[in-house]
């Protein structure tokens, strides 16, 4: 945790987060015609705040498409090295534009530019609060804006909260236990993909097995599936409890439900798994294969 | 058939509304900014409510396959509020040229005072400034000279009249729109300004073109179907049925589809549901099964 903070308080990472994403958005503004882009990107760089700044985040819809990013594998792998955990495989063009408008601030390290990222975060729709969430993990300080993220968390809309959630360093370093806990039980009420929550198996906790196995109870008790991905929220904390649960959903008729808890009992270092049957198969050679982060929870229906 | 609601208080209805405007082929909507049905006491309740238009409520609507735009503005009651409409004012930048909102509204005249003139004039010149559609609520009171001084205003401060929408018109004021070039929209309300027996009859003497049909649809006493409803019964009784995709989704498309905001390629494919991407069962499915790749019946 500590490590990215302190990555990320250099300069050098963030004259690499420039590069990064002026080589991603090259191709479109070279296509689209840089005019505003140029001009945008000055006035920012300039001094521009406030509700200006606000404007200029905002008309970028109009200039900058909601079309896949696509930086290509070997971009990734590079993001992947700038800032650990960091994942814009499913960054939009418009979210990467206004990402980069966010990091010409000149005020970036300053009260003023968290003040004003408060304010816009008060005011945003959808796209600019998906944009400015998956920016957070990209700017310097970054913990800051724990309080602010948190929020983000809260929301009822599936592609805010993974904005927050999902595919970025940010809540593994700077979420305290609740706010995390809270997020990944909140991510399993509304189906956002846990799978893609960075640094989930490191932190696994006791506190967030016991909210877990209480969902998995409520959820029988109302006669409603448990979602398979909560099996991934015990690793080795549950205890006694957990392994109860888990065997008793190995003896449910939902497939994707036994795969995972077959993978749960894994990951709780459980001695003598029981015998695969033809449904379990696949996720046997995962336990096998050593297989079982939380990448393996993936694909589990048929 | 396809319908284009381009005047409905969504933040007003039930989800049972939305399901059954999907069923009945409602895709999309407009929202247009107003009043609560009570006056606002402070600018933290428009911020509010803005939001919700351009965060949550297009949210909500595309969870039933409708897409969801709205028209941010200061409305005509409210405008009479002078210390709040300066607030106002000056937050309708931040939220008026965000992505989906392809018109400054619903804007014009209540009382016609001079307080609701001032208000109506300075959206109107940020309409202009910004190259955007006008969508202008006309009067209960004083309809016809309401609707020919907010065509007035409108033209002074030099909006094309190809980008103005003027609401709730009636028999009365639908001549004085067609001839100014405006686009002639109409509320349908089961009691009250228009039925849909009437706007068949309108429709029949005055054709199709410019004529829009919409339900404004709110808090009141109000139906949300009126669109399809008035459809029908104009397929009902001869109307020509390109003229009824005229009056009620084809125009609303071409006059606002002018903001940019909207994509008429995506709008003209057919609606694809999948509730359990996007929704939360702590919000609105509150335990229902979600509906993945059901078509949106129309």
């Amino acid at each position: 945790m500590t490590s990215t903070r302190a990555q990320m308080s250099t300069t050098t990472t963030h004259a690499d987060l420039y590069s990064w994403l002026d080589a991603a958005l090259g191709s479109h503004w070279a296509e689209a015609g840089a005019a505003w882009w140029t001009q945008a990107l000055e006035r920012v760089g300039g001094g521009l705040s406030g509700s200006a700044f606000g404007a200029t985040l905002s008309v970028a819809s109009r200039y900058a498409p909601r079309v896949d990013l696509d930086p290509g594998a070997d971009a990734l792998d590079r993001a992947h090295e700038i800032l650990p955990g960091w994942n814009p495989e499913r960054w939009d063009v418009l979210e990467a534009t206004r990402a980069r408008l966010l990091l010409a601030r000149p005020d970036l390290e300053e009260d003023s530019f968290a003040s004003d990222l408060e304010t816009l975060c008060q005011h945003a729709d959808e796209g600019e609060l998906r944009a400015i969430y998956k920016s957070l993990a990209l700017l310097p300080e970054a913990g800051r804006f724990s309080t602010r993220a948190a929020e983000g968390c809260r929301t009822n809309i599936v592609p805010v909260f993974e904005s927050v959630a999902c595919d970025t360093p940010f809540p593994f370093a700077h979420f305290d236990d609740l706010a995390w806990n809270q997020m990944l039980i909140k991510g399993l009420f509304i189906g956002a993909p846990l799978v893609r929550v960075v640094g989930l198996d490191r932190r696994l906790n006791p506190e967030l097995a016991r909210m877990a196995l209480d969902l998995a109870d409520e959820r029988r008790s109302a006669g409603r599936p448990v979602q398979p991905e909560l099996w991934m929220c015990l690793g080795t904390h549950g205890g006694q409890r957990a392994l109860d649960s888990l065997q008793h959903e190995l003896a449910s008729d939902h497939t994707a439900g036994r795969r995972a808890a077959y993978l749960g009992l894994a990951r709780a270092g459980h001695e003598g798994l029981p015998e695969p049957d033809h449904q379990l198969s696949g996720v046997h050679e995962r336990t096998l294969a050593g297989d079982i982060g939380r990448r393996s929870f993936t694909l589990l229906e048929d | 058939m396809r319908f284009f609601d381009p005047h409905i208080h969504m933040t007003s209805r039930t989800t049972d509304d939305y399901q059954a405007m999907a069923d009945a082929g409602v895709r999309a909507v407009i929202e247009p900014a107003f009043w609560l049905g009570q006056p606002r006491t402070t600018v933290g309740s428009f911020v509010d409510y803005f939001s919700t238009l351009v965060g949550w409520e297009r949210f909500r609507a595309s969870q039933f396959g409708i897409s969801h735009y709205c028209a941010i503005g200061l409305n005509s009651k409210e405008a009479n509020d002078e210390g709040l409409t300066r607030e106002v004012l000056e937050l309708l930048p931040l939220y008026a040229l965000k992505e989906g909102v392809v018109a400054v509204g619903e804007i014009g005249y209540d009382e016609i005072t001079d307080a609701e003139e001032r208000a109506y004039q300075a959206q109107l010149e940020f309409a202009l400034e910004h190259d955007m559609v006008v969508m202008v609520h006309s009067p209960h009171r004083d309809k016809k000279n309401g609707v020919l001084r907010s065509m007035d205003v409108a033209a002074e401060v030099g909006i094309p009249m190809g980008k103005l929408v003027i609401d709730h018109n009636n028999e009365e004021t639908v001549q004085s729109v067609l001839d100014r070039g405006a686009w002639a929209a109409f509320t349908l309300y089961p009691h009250t300004k228009m039925g849909s027996q009437r706007m068949v009859e309108l429709v029949k003497q005055y054709g199709p073109e410019r004529m829009i049909v919409d339900s404004s649809a709110d808090w009141g006493v109000s139906d949300p179907l009126a669109v399809p409803r008035t459809a029908a019964l104009m397929l009902e009784q001869g109307v020509d049925p390109d003229w009824v995709e005229q009056t009620c989704w084809q125009n609303a498309l071409e006059v606002y589809a002018q903001s940019g905001q909207i994509d008429v390629a995506a709008l003209e494919q057919k609606p694809q549901v999948d509730q359990s991407q996007l929704f939360g069962d702590s919000s609105i499915l509150r335990g229902q099964e979600p509906r993945v790749d059901a078509a949106v019946v129309n």
